[in-house]
């Protein structure tokens, strides 16, 4: 019974693949239910207005859409950040020493240090919010989708001191490569101070190697477990030896290759030898098959469905070394697939507190997130520039907990009892006027869940609706019209197709 | 229409699990016995966490070693203050309510307990210490590992409660649904006040006859069943136990408190999680850091005389533990950076009082840090082997020694 209770739960869809059809494009029927898929996978959700615009598309032009992302200079391209204080001149004398000093130099720097973490404090709120803000209303979700993906496979976090113009550089690199060449990518992540920071390569020199980066970019970033020796690791942290970043006024960060710490002997990294430096390694990591296998299983894994089958993942990585690691085409192909519109990748997948946060605003057309927002995303378990560690969020099973779950209930309740609701969401207000529970109730399951609902608690939630049930609420009024249709949308969110993706 | 028992979850998953809210929650249920446990079926592990490093060295003060008050001009704890255990260690002396327990042999103290390569930084080593996994990154806790080990029954929503407003990592279990309390207050569903709603939600979340298919719909059900009824349940649970102690009005006296509530109510709840803090003193420590410590104090001495009265005092075992300890030498802020090992304490009726272990070595600095002399996993062995009869090998990675401070 124990080894039964230990035995990991597979999130695999039922059925088999059928391996022959599964990368062909997609040339079945195309209706609301697969545009809302789509835009759940390669966006957060969408409007009511986006899905039924995605509908009259074909399934082609809508996934074209999605890949050659429009012009977002509507959007804030950055947050307002503050430049980090500067301590006044001599705060500091004598620390690095260790030596005493007075009582009012104690209060000075107690008072620096406050607004020093103050600063840094609030700077990740206005990131936050901005991006939030970003995915909500940007006219290429799958620009802030696969930003998305790469924050939490390429980590870093404000650990270590990293500032939040650090982290916005790291951000906007994942914007600008969101469809672009991963081996690119990764060596422009390799030199991003950020990165640099998280995982400890500013202090890697050639005296003390420090092989932190040099382990994680192997085990979680390119090529996982097993497809590389610890010698592999050591020979490789001493080639990105040196490389570190010098400190700009603005708080943010450029890289700097330091010769004078970089180790030049000559190294053997998987099976080659040379004077490599950390650009070789990312070069010869990418020739490995185990690179393009990792990057398969997890864009499968983030855009289709849990745990896919290995058939599968080797024919998106040879896809993607077909593309010498191009993204675009490989999600092209991807997004407009038999296996991505099949009924086992249907909401095969649990929305991410991002996800559902961000696609309910969209749902009920509320553009602003508020501060507390940020602490419910916290407690559902994701906090945007603060993943986990270096593993990423696990995602799947892991979002789910009593606790995560009462949190987005509450979190969905206070969203229809949102006073702007009504404005942003104006297809509840039209279906409010009718005074009908039928109309109203098909309405909120077919917009907020495609009809994904059963016959069952459709004919409940008209009962709801119109006042039947055992509480015995008055009939429907003009009385109670506003307070019944707004529990009726959280009752929807209830419904358990509400948190899948 | 809207009946409540005996709804089948699952008709399309094949989730065949009947939910029955009249009998789940059945005391027969919870307090039967734990297979494997040594003489008792009803012990309860409590995990106090001290947030943002505790500095050990003026929580238990070795005012006999020279050097700490080299390291510790301005900050040291004087000699004539301390609470003397021996001739060599004492404790702070905010912590008088926790001495007059240590005296009665109700309190352990392990010196220098941390891991191998310390990590500095707040966020890895509370993960470290959370997962039990120095090396290499797990997605459980070690608590959430004993918890898929224990086979506790499956249908009781409260084997553990985290009373926190977020769950923490060490309570992650792949098969363990823990929920987390913040405060009765505001535990549950907001909707769930209008009683319509209640019971629409209550209906609308089993509902998994729908038009698809999905690998996780039986399990949002459960989940979302578990949050509602969990929510529905544990005050009608422990509406009947008066509390017996004055607790601090503190957020760590408020927790205690409803720990102790849960524990007297008996609903089977093996493992409990409190929050405190924030200990991180970089910056004029004695302040903060007394603070905390006397709130401590009280907090855990109202805690077992409120347990001691209805009898539950024996079977509560209370350990604290903090991501590290601080650097030994004080800072030029009259406060302290992160180090690393710091002492642990274990507290209750059940535990043989003393200190134990090896105070890390004042002349043999770490780069200014204590070096551990106890791995933490040693304590997480003693507490599942000795005290939740577990094996603790796979629970925490590895064999690891236990320690005789519980029997």
């Amino acid at each position: 019974m124990a080894a039964q209770a230990n035995a990991p739960a597979s999130y695999r869809p039922a059925g088999s693949l059928d391996a022959s059809s599964a990368l062909q494009p997609y040339a079945g029927p195309w209706n609301r239910r697969l545009a809302a898929h789509l835009l759940r996978r390669a966006g957060f959700g969408g409007a009511p207005a986006d899905v039924d615009r995605i509908a009259g598309m074909s399934a082609r032009d809508a996934v074209d859409g999605f890949i050659n992302f429009p012009n977002t200079g509507s959007l804030a391209a950055r947050p307002a950040l503050q430049d980090p204080p500067v301590p006044p001149r001599g705060l500091y004398q004598g620390f690095m020493q260790g030596m005493a000093a007075d009582a009012a130099t104690v209060d000075a720097r107690k008072a620096f240090q406050m607004q020093n973490n103050r600063t840094r404090r609030e700077n990740l709120i206005a990131m936050q919010q901005w991006w939030l803000g970003r995915m909500i209303a940007s006219p290429a979700p799958l620009q802030e989708k696969m930003t998305l993906f790469w924050h939490g496979h390429f980590t870093s976090s404000p650990e270590k001191q990293t500032s939040a113009q650090e982290l916005l550089m790291q951000n906007q690199l994942f914007r600008e490569y969101a469809l672009g060449n991963v081996r690119d990518l990764t060596l422009h992540v390799s030199q991003d101070p950020a990165m640099l920071r998280y995982l400890d390569n500013n202090v890697n020199v050639k005296a003390h190697p420090n092989e932190n980066y040099a382990r994680e970019l192997m085990e979680l970033f390119t090529l996982g477990i097993g497809n590389y020796t610890e010698q592999d690791i050591r020979e490789s942290a001493r080639a990105f030896t040196g490389w570190t970043f010098r400190k700009n006024p603005d708080g943010t960060g450029s890289f700097y290759d330091n010769r004078n710490v970089h180790d030049d002997g000559t190294k053997t990294f998987l099976g080659q030898t040379g004077n490599f430096s950390g650009s070789d390694i990312v070069n010869i990591i990418f020739q490995q098959p185990a690179a393009s296998k990792l990057f398969a299983t997890k864009l499968l894994s983030f855009f289709v469905y849990m745990d896919p089958e290995p058939q599968l993942v080797n024919q998106v990585a040879a896809l993607i070394v077909k593309n010498n690691f191009e993204l675009k085409p490989v999600m092209s192909t991807l997004l407009r697939s038999n296996v991505f519109f099949s009924d086992r990748a249907y909401r095969a997948l649990v929305k991410s507190p991002v996800e559902f946060v961000v696609g309910t605003h969209q749902l009920f057309g509320i553009p602003e997130v508020a501060p507390v927002e940020l602490a419910t995303l916290r407690a559902m378990g994701q906090v945007l520039f603060y993943p986990p560690n270096v593993k990423g969020w696990d995602g799947g099973a892991a979002w789910l907990s009593s606790a995560t779950i009462l949190t987005r209930e509450n979190f969905a309740n206070a969203m229809a009892q949102n006073p702007k609701m009504m404005q942003g969401a104006d297809w509840i207000a039209s279906a409010m006027r009718a005074m009908e529970p039928r109309t109203v109730a098909k309405t909120l399951t077919d917009t907020m869940l495609q009809g994904d609902v059963s016959p069952a608690s459709t004919a409940q939630l008209v009962a709801y609706l119109g006042g039947a049930g055992q509480s015995a609420l008055a009939e429907l009024s003009h009385e109670n019209v506003d307070e019944r249709v707004r529990n009726a949308a959280y009752l929807t969110m209830a419904m358990p197709a509400f948190q899948l993706a | 229409m809207m009946k409540r028992s005996g709804f089948l979850l699952g008709a399309v998953s094949g989730l065949a699990v009947v939910a029955n809210t009249d009998t789940i929650f059945s005391r027969a249920l919870a307090e039967s016995p734990l297979p494997g446990l040594p003489g008792g079926t009803d012990r309860v592990l409590v995990v106090i966490n001290f947030q943002g490093g505790n500095d050990g060295l003026n929580t238990v003060v070795p005012f006999g070693m020279p050097d700490y008050y080299r390291y510790r001009p301005s900050l040291g704890v004087p000699q004539n203050a301390v609470l003397r255990i021996d001739d060599t260690f004492g404790f702070n002396p905010v912590l008088a309510p926790f001495k007059q327990m240590f005296d009665k042999g109700n309190v352990a103290v392990v010196h220098g307990v941390g891991y191998p390569d310390p990590d500095h930084s707040h966020f890895r080593s509370t993960e470290i210490w959370q997962t039990a996994h120095p090396k290499g990154y797990e997605s459980t806790g070690w608590i959430g590992r004993y918890l898929d080990e224990a086979a506790l029954p499956k249908n009781n929503l409260f084997n553990a409660v985290a009373l926190s407003n977020v769950l923490p990592e060490a309570m992650q279990s792949k098969t363990a649904d823990v929920p987390a309390i913040d405060a009765l207050r505001t535990y549950g569903l907001r909707s769930d006040k209008n009683a319509g709603n209640k019971e629409a939600f209550h209906e609308f979340v089993r509902d998994t006859t729908v038009p698809f298919r999905s690998p996780f719909l039986a399990k949002v059900a459960e989940i979302e069943d578990h949050a509602q009824r969990g929510a529905e349940e544990l005050p009608k649970l422990i509406a009947g136990y008066q509390t017996q102690a004055t607790y601090p009005a503190t957020p760590l006296g408020r927790s205690l408190a409803l720990a102790a509530q849960i524990v007297g109510s008996k609903l089977g709840t093996r493992v409990l999680y409190v929050n405190h803090g924030s200990f991180d003193t970089h910056v004029t420590q004695k302040q903060t850091q007394e603070r905390l410590l006397g709130d401590f104090a009280n907090a855990i001495a109202a805690f077992y005389q409120d347990l001691a009265a209805h009898g539950n005092d024996k079977r509560v075992l209370t350990m604290t533990f903090s991501e590290f300890g601080r650097r030994v030498p004080e800072n030029a802020s009259r406060g302290t950076d992160h180090g690393e090992a710091a002492p642990v304490f274990l507290i209750g009726g059940g535990v043989k009082g003393g200190l134990y272990g090896q105070h890390p070595d004042l002349n043999r600095l770490n780069a200014g840090n204590l070096a551990f002399t106890t791995d933490f996993r040693q304590v997480y062995a003693t507490v599942l082997e000795r005290w939740l009869g577990r094996p603790s090998a796979p629970i925490v990675g590895g064999t690891f020694s236990t320690l005789a401070a519980l029997a």
